[in-house]
């Protein structure tokens, strides 16, 4: 290789030096920590993360990754459940069938919609699971107490969007599923029979309840996600990052 | 570093999982199907041209698509790939050819298979799309009741070339499953079961039990089911019946038939042979069977009765499907002595004709059992119907799962396997049902199973609905439907879709068939067209005035529009050619099976007197295509030009009856 007169190293320079690149990355490629930070701030994904990381964050046993899981599942969720709109309808007559069109006919169908099924899962689990891992880390108390009823919120905008996918297929598991469900709302006082109206858009678990909880599961319920995630993240960079277990109270914080 | 390691050692694996789905996609089962169906087809070929032809079908899904039959998709053909090939016929499943139907195979685009067949269309995968897995939403239906598919569209009673359906719609209707189970189009059913109230006027305690008890073994013919009475209900029932008054009216009538003098039996034996009983009852199993066995009638009922009842049967049970035999005092008398003396049941004990004593105590229990086993349904029919029995309408669509075996767990759990249970032993799915066993012929069950199947949950959309166009609520109105109603012509014949299957002539078009004075002379006596045949219409001895009414309501009300009036108009003058009829009718060779003049078959009716009795246009009809008025006549087709058939039905309509030989014909042939 090193006898050719054009080589990788040298194309790699090239490519550097070219205008269109340094439009794109405007850091130099210098090997210096200032360049290594500004790899972090001037990227649009990687903002939020912090300039440092110390290593002990990254131990398993720190976060056990809860965070990330759910995250990654959510990424997992929108790649299959985009796939999966080209083919559904949210009609009585066509919505179970397209169910059975995706297993019988459509190239991996089968393989998409269990897919999402399955990160849905995962995703509430790890929500779940990472809840607990920040009240067990005492990560509620200050400077984090806004950022913890943020999370609480995303938990709960995850489980709406997992019941209203839930009836989506249209089946008698669904149907059900959601009738049950939407008779417990009712049993609220004074505000139940209202909001059950509200969330069937009539008296029964119809046509327009499967059009509801559609626009509810594709439109206002990923853009409310995605609006306290943003703020759920950046809140976790600016309370100081992370928060693994607690250290062990200092000798003179212990009570007598 | 251990992280790194797990990271890619998950990483392989991921993809490794990744690939499973795609793998199991190309390896789907239908394009082994397929490839397998282009090799076997390539054999099968005549022409390389044709072997190629299969060997360059792609490999992909095939569906036949119903936008405007419930949005039917049927994926079926994906496998079953040569339902429409007819060099496929006789290959291995699922390759084979599709056997001859109706519909199939040159119509399967149009159908589809799953409105037939059941399954779910939708599938590709054989598990699903037959439906053999639990609770599969709709299985297969088996094939020995795959005619309930017809009936899906096919609403009409009688459905030609479905024969099972057919009889099992007649199996429904005889046994009275309308009068307690509501089915659309049956609302205005009413079992043609005896009233309650004149039943202590016809037969005695004894015979009563016996009856009560297992309504079969007494009357092999009998329609009543067996409702598992124990001794003491049968009692209650019986105390019950007896405790109803009669009408004065009829209760006079038996009173004052029971004291006549008894007639002569030999006259009466006569009689009764001429009358043709056995058309409808049977004598020891011999005859049609639609109406009682009356081998042992004579012990079953009282002398006084049988002699009312058969001078006006109407007056005891206006929705009997018997006619009006007009016979003289005399004659009546004569019949009924042939009957006390011959249709007797030697074995049973003298009294079983004897009245019973009433006891108060369980007539009033009897009541109660009348209403809670539901005799009233076929008994008493109110004039508000309360049919107490779950609606069958969408019985041939329910799911196996909302289906209550009960104590059946011997059987499939399918929805067919529980109908044919059902219909065979209501009685076992559970203790104090209250369905009676039907005692049903393996064969009426399955046809009784497969029209109950029929039942669909939707109608078929309007394009492939099939209703009968034709409906027998539409007899003449005033006196002429009041003369039909006298002599039960729907009993026999049928006209459009309703009544009886016991006369091979239906009314539909017998307007249109034969000449008006024909009919009115063969009314007043009847006897038999076809010399093969020994049956024929009974005699009713009506009077010429209502022969002649009702030859000209025939003439009126039943025509057909595709048989011309005047067959000659509007052709040429050459056509009426009786000559050149004659000698189309010797070289076609008619008289293999009519008889004219002095020789000919025995097989069709003869033709001696054909200008007599059939009008030109239906003579005329006929000779273009028998097969278009009967499906099942003999009479070939022979493709006759228009002219050809003019000039033999203008020879056929010389041939009329000479005033001398007019009396030859009394009484049938026997």
């Amino acid at each position: 290789m090193n006898g050719n007169a054009f080589s990788f190293s040298q194309l790699g320079t090239l490519i550097r030096g070219s205008a269109v690149y340094r439009s794109i990355v405007r850091h130099g490629t210098a090997e210096t920590n200032r360049n290594r930070s500004l790899v972090i701030f001037e990227n649009l994904f990687l903002h939020v993360h912090p300039v440092k990381v110390r290593e002990k964050t990254l131990k398993f046993s720190h976060t056990y990754w809860l965070g990330g899981i759910t995250v990654s599942a959510l990424v997992v969720l929108i790649a299959t459940g985009i796939l999966l709109m080209f083919y559904y309808h949210p009609s009585v007559p066509q919505a179970y069938r397209d169910m059975k069109e995706l297993k019988f006919v459509v190239d991996n169908g089968v393989f998409y919609r269990n897919l999402h099924r399955w990160a849905a899962h995962l995703m509430v689990l790890g929500a779940l699971l990472h809840m607990g891992r920040v009240f067990y880390h005492r990560a509620y108390r200050p400077p984090r107490q806004f950022n913890w009823v943020i999370g609480v919120v995303l938990l709960l905008v995850t489980l709406l969007l997992s019941y209203t996918g839930y009836l989506l297929p249209w089946d008698q598991l669904a149907f059900w599923g959601v009738s049950v469900g939407t008779n417990m709302a009712k049993e609220a006082p004074i505000l139940g029979p209202p909001l059950r109206f509200l969330m069937l858009g009539g008296n029964i678990v119809s046509e327009n309840a499967l059009l509801r909880f559609y626009v509810l599961h594709c439109v206002l319920l990923p853009a409310a996600l995605f609006g306290f995630l943003g703020v759920h993240i950046w809140r976790v960079r600016k309370d100081g990052g992370v928060q693994g277990p607690p250290e062990p109270p200092a000798d003179d914080e212990v009570e007598p | 570093m251990p992280l790194r390691r797990i990271f890619a050692i998950t990483s392989i694996l991921f993809l490794a999982v990744l690939a499973v789905s795609p793998l199991k996609n190309a390896l789907r089962p239908y394009r082994g199907f397929q490839r397998a169906f282009a090799r076997l087809g390539a054999a099968r070929a005549k022409s390389l041209q044709a072997a190629k032809t299969y060997q360059q079908q792609p490999v992909a899904i095939r569906q036949i698509w119903l936008p405007d039959f419930e949005n039917r998709v049927d994926r079926c053909t994906t496998c079953h790939l040569g339902v429409q090939d007819a060099s496929m016929a006789g290959a291995p499943e699922p390759f084979r050819l599709h056997p001859a139907t109706y519909h199939t195979p040159k119509d399967s685009g149009r159908f589809g298979c799953t409105a037939c067949h059941g399954g779910q269309g939708l599938a590709t995968l054989e598990k699903d799309a037959h439906g053999d897995v639990a609770d599969a939403e709709s299985p297969m239906v088996p094939l020995k009741f795959i005619e309930s598919g017809c009936g899906r569209c096919h609403s009409s009673e009688q459905v030609a070339g479905a024969a099972t359906l057919s009889l099992g719609r007649a199996t429904l209707e005889r046994n009275g499953c309308y009068a307690c189970h509501t089915v659309k189009g049956h609302e205005a059913f009413r079992s043609e079961a005896p009233p309650i109230e004149a039943v202590s006027l016809k037969t005695g305690a004894e015979a009563l039990r016996r009856w009560l008890k297992d309504p079969k073994a007494v009357d092999a013919n009998a329609t009543m089911p067996r409702f598992q009475l124990s001794p003491s209900e049968v009692e209650e029932l019986s105390n019950y019946v007896f405790s109803l008054t009669p009408g004065r009216t009829l209760a006079d009538r038996v009173q004052a038939a029971a004291a006549e003098p008894t007639g002569d039996v030999a006259k009466g034996k006569a009689l009764f042979a001429e009358s043709r009983c056995i058309s409808c009852h049977t004598l020891e199993g011999k005859g049609n069977g639609s109406a009682p066995e009356l081998s042992k009638v004579a012990s079953r009922a009282s002398a006084g009765w049988l002699l009312a009842f058969i001078r006006d049967p109407h007056a005891f049970n206006s929705r009997t499907r018997m006619p009006q035999f007009n016979f003289s005092a005399d004659d009546a008398r004569h019949v009924v002595a042939y009957m006390e003396s011959e249709f007797k049941d030697f074995d049973a004990p003298k009294e079983i004709l004897d009245p019973l004593h009433v006891n108060q105590t369980l007539a009033e229990k009897g009541k109660v059992l009348f209403r809670q086993k539901g005799c009233f349904a076929c008994h008493a029919p109110g004039v508000e119907v309360d049919r107490f029995g779950p609606a069958l309408d969408g019985i041939g669509d329910k799911r196996a799962a909302s289906l209550d075996f009960g104590k059946r767990t011997d059987i499939a759990r399918t929805l067919p396997a529980w109908l044919e249970a059902k219909i065979k032993a209501p009685g076992s799915f559970q203790d104090g049902l209250k369905m009676p066993t039907f005692a049903l012929s393996p064969k009426e069950a399955q046809a009784a199973v497969t029209a109950l199947l029929s039942l669909g949950a939707r109608p078929v959309p309007q394009p492939y609905r099939s209703a009968p166009t034709v409906r027998a609520s539409l007899l003449p109105g005033g006196a002429v439907g009041a003369l039909m109603d006298k002599y039960r012509c729907l009993s026999c014949h049928q006209i459009g879709d309703r009544g009886g299957d016991i006369s091979t002539a239906p009314l539909t078009a017998e307007g249109s068939k034969v000449k008006r004075d024909w009919l009115v002379n063969y009314l007043v006596l009847s006897f038999t067209i076809r010399p093969i045949l020994t049956d024929r219409m009974p005699v009713f001895r009506m009077s010429k005035d209502e022969a002649a009414q009702l030859a000209q309501a025939f003439e009126t009300f039943y025509l057909d529009p595709r048989i011309p009036e005047d067959p000659y108009a509007g052709q040429p003058a050459t056509s009426r050619d009786p000559v050149e009829g004659k000698r189309l009718y010797d070289t076609l060779g008619c008289r293999a099976c009519h008889i004219l003049g002095a020789g000919g078959g025995y097989y069709g009716p003869p033709l001696t007197e054909a200008g007599t009795r059939l009008k030109p246009g239906w003579t005329y009809a006929w000779l273009k295509g028998p097969q278009k008025w009967r499906a099942d006549v003999r009479c070939p087709n022979y493709g006759l030009a228009d002219a050809d058939a003019l000039r033999l039905t203008s020879y056929l309509d010389t041939l009329v009856k000479s005033s001398t030989a007019s009396k030859a014909k009394r009484g049938g042939t026997r």
